[in-house]
C-alpha cells in the first residue's frame, strides 16, 4: 500500500482558511484514525478504487488573486487559471471574497465526514466566499470557472455560498482544462436560507489524468429550493459526493445529473438526502451513458428521519452501456423511519432501444446519427433542467 | 420497380419466407394478405433490411440495383419507405427534428442541397394537413403520448414528408377505428402517382375498400400462392383463409 494519508496531506500546504478548531483536529484526528486511503472494502468506496490517487505526486498550487477586474459580461465571472483567482466588479446585494472571508458562524452547522473532506479541511488553500444579501435577486447568472492546468499539482478549495432569506440566484460551474496526474478537491457549502431559491448548474469536462474530487453540502432551511445538475463529460477520473441537509419544513430538492464516459474513465456519483424535518419534497435523476471501458457508479441515498412525516421523495437512475466492456455499478437506497411517506426509486441500466435504432434509420438516418440521436434524446430530461446558456451550449456541441 | 425472386428468409434458424416472388411497377398498388404467421411482416422487415433477419437465397432488385446489399439507411434514401405495424416511442427526439434530419440525409445523398428552415417548415404544415394531424404533435416527441390512430397518422406523414417511390404499408389499419383508418387510407391515396407504388400489406379486406389495389397476393406458409384482381380480396373476406389452405 502507497502513501499514508498524512503523506498525501503533507505533499500539500496546511490550510490557509480560518477554520473552527473542533473542525480542524476531527479532520486531523481522522486522517490518523484511517491512516490510509479507503479501499474497496469501505462501502463508500466500494467500486472506486484509490490506489492511483494514493500514489500521486503532488506539489501545492500557490493561490493569488488578481487586482484587476474581469470585463463585464453576461455572466457574473469568477475565474480560476494559472494560480490566480480573477473576479468581476461587485454589484449591490452580492459579496464575494476570497478564502479568509468564510463565514464562521455558518460554520457550526457542519461536520465533517471522510478522508476528502479531511483532506480538504486539512489543505484547503483558498476558496471563493459568496453572499447575497436577504430579500435580493441576483438576475445574472454567477459563474465559476476552475481551469485546472499542468502537471502534478494538487488543488484544494473549500467554497461557501451563502443565500440570504429570501433571495435567489443562479450559479453556473465549471472545470476544465487539461492536465496531467494532477488532483482536485474541492468543497461547495451551500446555506440557502429561508424561502431563498438557488439554481445550480456545474460541468465537469476536464482533459488528461485529472483526479477531481467534488463535494457539495446543501444546508436548506425553511421553505427554500435547491437545484443542481451535475454534467460530468469524458472525464479520467470523477468522483462527486452530494449531500443535502433538509433542515427544516416546506423544502425543495433537485438532484440531477448526467454522465457520459468513453475510454477508460470513471465516474461516481454518490448523494445522500437527509430529510429530517416533514413537508418537504426530494427529486433525484441521474443518467448515464458509458462506452468503451468506461465505468460509472451511482448511489444514491434517501434518509427520512422519524417526524419527518409528509416526504416526498423521488429518486431515479437510468444507464445505458454501450459497448461490452463498460460498467456501471447502480445502487439506490432509502432508509425511511417515518410511516406518512412517499418515496420511489428505482435503477435500470440496458442497451439502446434498438427498435428506435432500426425506426430512425428506416427513415434515411446514418446508424451513427440515429445513435447520437437517441443518447440525446435520452439526455434531454438533464440537459432541459440546466438553465445555464453556457452548459447548454457545451452539452449540444458534446451530443451532436 | 421492385422484383423479389424465389427469396428465402429465417430469423433465428426458422425459415419464414420460403420461396416467395413478387413484382411491383411504377403507379401500381399491390395488397398483401395472409393469415397470422404466414410471413407478411417478415417480409416487410426483410424489404427494409430489418438485420434480425436472414436471407438465405434469392434476390431483391429495386430500381435495378440490389437491394440485399444496401445498409438499412441506404434502402430508404434511395426511396423505400417502411409504415410500421407498431411505430416506435423515442423520448427526448422531437418529431420535426428527426423528420428534418432525415429528410436532409436524404437530400444529402441526392446532392440536393439541405432544406432552408423556412421551406421544411411549409412542408411540415402541407404534409401534416393531409392526414389531419395536429401541428403540435409534429413537435412533440416522437410518439411519445400519441393515440394508437394518432401513430398510424403520423406514420403516413412521415412517408408524405418524405416522399418515397415505393412504399411498404405493414398492417397500417390494425387499432384503427373506422374514422382513422379512413384518414390514413386518405392520406395514402393523396400520395399515389404514376411514378411511384404502394405495397399494402394487411390481414383484413376492410383497408381495400379505401386502398383499392391494382393487385391482390395471398401469403401463405412463406410463399405466394394466389394472385388476383381487387375481387380477390372480398372471396377472401367471405370464404376465409382456409379456403386457401385447402385449395393449395
Amino acid at each position: 500500500m502507497s502513501g499514508t494519508l498524512i503523506d498525501f496531506c503533507k505533499q500539500l500546504e496546511p490550510t490557509q482558511l480560518k477554520l473552527p478548531n473542533a473542525l480542524l483536529q476531527a479532520a486531523r484526528a481522522g486522517v490518523e484514525f484511517q491512516h490510509h486511503f479507503p479501499t474497496t472494502r469501505d462501502e463508500a468506496w466500494k467500486y472506486t478504487r484509490l490506489g492511483r490517487v494514493a500514489a500521486l505526486k503532488l506539489s501545492p498550487v500557490n493561490i493569488n488573486q488578481s487586482a484587476n477586474p474581469l470585463p463585464s459580461s453576461d455572466t457574473i465571472d469568477i475565474i480560476f487559471e494559472n494560480e490566480t483567482w480573477y473576479c468581476a466588479e461587485p454589484i449591490t446585494g452580492l459579496h464575494i471574497d476570497f478564502s479568509a472571508a468564510l463565514e464562521t458562524t455558518a460554520w457550526n452547522a457542519c461536520s465533517i465526514q471522510g478522508h476528502v473532506q479531511h483532506i480538504n479541511a486539512l489543505t484547503a488553500q483558498g476558496g471563493v466566499a459568496i453572499r447575497v444579501d436577504a430579500n435580493t435577486t441576483i438576475t445574472k447568472p454567477i459563474r465559476i470557472i476552475h481551469r485546472i492546468q499542468g502537471e502534478h499539482t494538487g488543488l484544494i478549495l473549500h467554497h461557501q455560498f451563502v443565500l440570504g432569506n429570501h433571495a435567489s440566484a443562479q450559479l453556473e460551474v465549471f472545470f476544465e482544462g487539461k492536465s496531467q496526474d494532477t488532483y482536485a478537491n474541492v468543497l461547495f457549502d451551500f446555506f440557502i436560507g429561508v424561502g431563498a431559491d438557488l439554481h445550480t448548474d456545474m460541468l465537469q469536462q476536464t482533459n488528461g489524468t485529472h483526479y477531481g474530487f467534488h463535494t457539495q453540502r446543501i444546508y436548506q432551511q425553511k421553505d427554500s429550493t435547491f437545484a443542481l445538475q451535475t454534467l460530468t463529460a469524458n472525464t479520467h477520473f470523477t468522483r462527486n459526493d452530494v449531500e443535502v441537509f433538509s433542515q427544516e419544513e416546506g423544502t425543495h430538492t433537485q438532484l440531477y445529473g448526467a454522465f457520459i464516459g468513453t475510454e477508460n474513465n470513471h465516474i461516481d456519483n454518490h448523494t445522500y438526502v437527509h430529510h429530517t424535518a416533514p413537508n418537504c419534497t426530494s427529486d433525484e435523476n441521474y443518467k448515464g451513458v458509458l462506452s468503451d471501458k468506461a465505468t460509472g457508479v451511482f448511489n444514491g441515498k434517501v434518509k427520512v428521519y422519524q417526524d419527518a412525516q409528509k416526504i416526498n421523495a423521488y429518486q431515479s437512475n437510468k444507464n445505458i452501456l454501450l459497448s461490452d466492456s463498460a460498467t456501471i455499478n447502480a445502487k439506490p437506497e432509502l432508509e425511511i423511519y417515518a410511516d406518512d411517506v412517499k418515496c420511489s426509486h428505482g435503477s435500470t441500466t440496458g442497451q439502446l432501444d434498438q427498435q428506435a435504432l432500426f425506426f430512425l434509420r428506416a427513415r434515411g438516418i446514418s446508424a451513427s446519427k440515429a445513435t447520437d440521436m437517441l443518447i440525446k434524446g435520452f439526455m434531454a430530461e438533464i440537459v432541459g433542467a440546466v438553465k445555464s446558456i453556457h452548459i447548454q451550449e457545451a452539452l449540444h456541441t458534446l451530443l451532436d | 420497380m421492385l422484383k423479389i425472386t424465389d427469396l428465402h428468409a429465417s430469423i433465428n434458424g426458422t425459415e419464414i419466407l420460403k420461396g416467395l416472388s413478387l413484382e411491383i411497377n411504377a403507379g401500381e398498388v399491390h395488397a398483401i394478405m395472409g393469415p397470422n404467421g404466414a410471413g407478411k411482416s417478415t417480409l416487410a422487415s426483410v424489404i427494409a433490411g430489418k438485420e434480425d433477419y436472414e436471407v438465405t437465397s434469392g434476390t431483391i432488385t429495386f430500381e435495378d440495383q440490389d437491394l440485399l446489399e444496401l445498409s438499412i439507411e441506404e434502402r430508404a434514401r434511395e426511396g423505400l419507405f417502411l409504415a410500421f405495424q407498431y411505430p416506435v416511442e423515442i423520448p427526448g427526439v422531437s418529431n420535426v427534428n428527426f423528420l428534418k434530419t432525415a429528410i436532409n440525409e436524404i437530400r444529402e445523398h441526392k446532392d440536393l442541397a439541405a432544406l432552408s428552415a423556412k421551406d421544411f417548415l411549409r412542408l411540415v404544415k402541407e404534409k401534416s394537413s393531409l392526414v389531419d394531424l395536429d401541428a403540435s404533435l409534429a413537435s412533440r416527441a416522437v410518439n411519445e403520448g400519441f393515440s394508437g390512430g394518432e401513430k398510424k397518422r403520423n406514420e403516413i406523414f412521415q412517408m408524405a414528408m418524405l416522399e418515397p417511390k415505393l412504399a411498404v404499408l405493414d398492417e397500417t389499419d390494425s387499432g384503427l377505428d373506422i374514422d382513422a383508418l379512413r384518414i390514413v387510407a386518405g392520406g395514402v391515396n393523396a400520395l399515389k402517382s404514376k411514378e411511384n407504388a404502394t405495397l399494402v400489406i394487411t390481414h383484413y379486406q376492410r383497408l381495400l375498400d379505401y386502398i383499392i389495389p391494382d393487385f391482390v397476393h395471398v401469403l401463405y406458409d412463406g410463399k405466394i400462392v394466389k394472385t388476383g384482381g381487387k375481387e380477390l380480396a372480398l372471396e377472401l373476406e367471405e370464404k376465409g383463409y382456409d379456403w386457401i389452405k385447402t385449395a393449395e
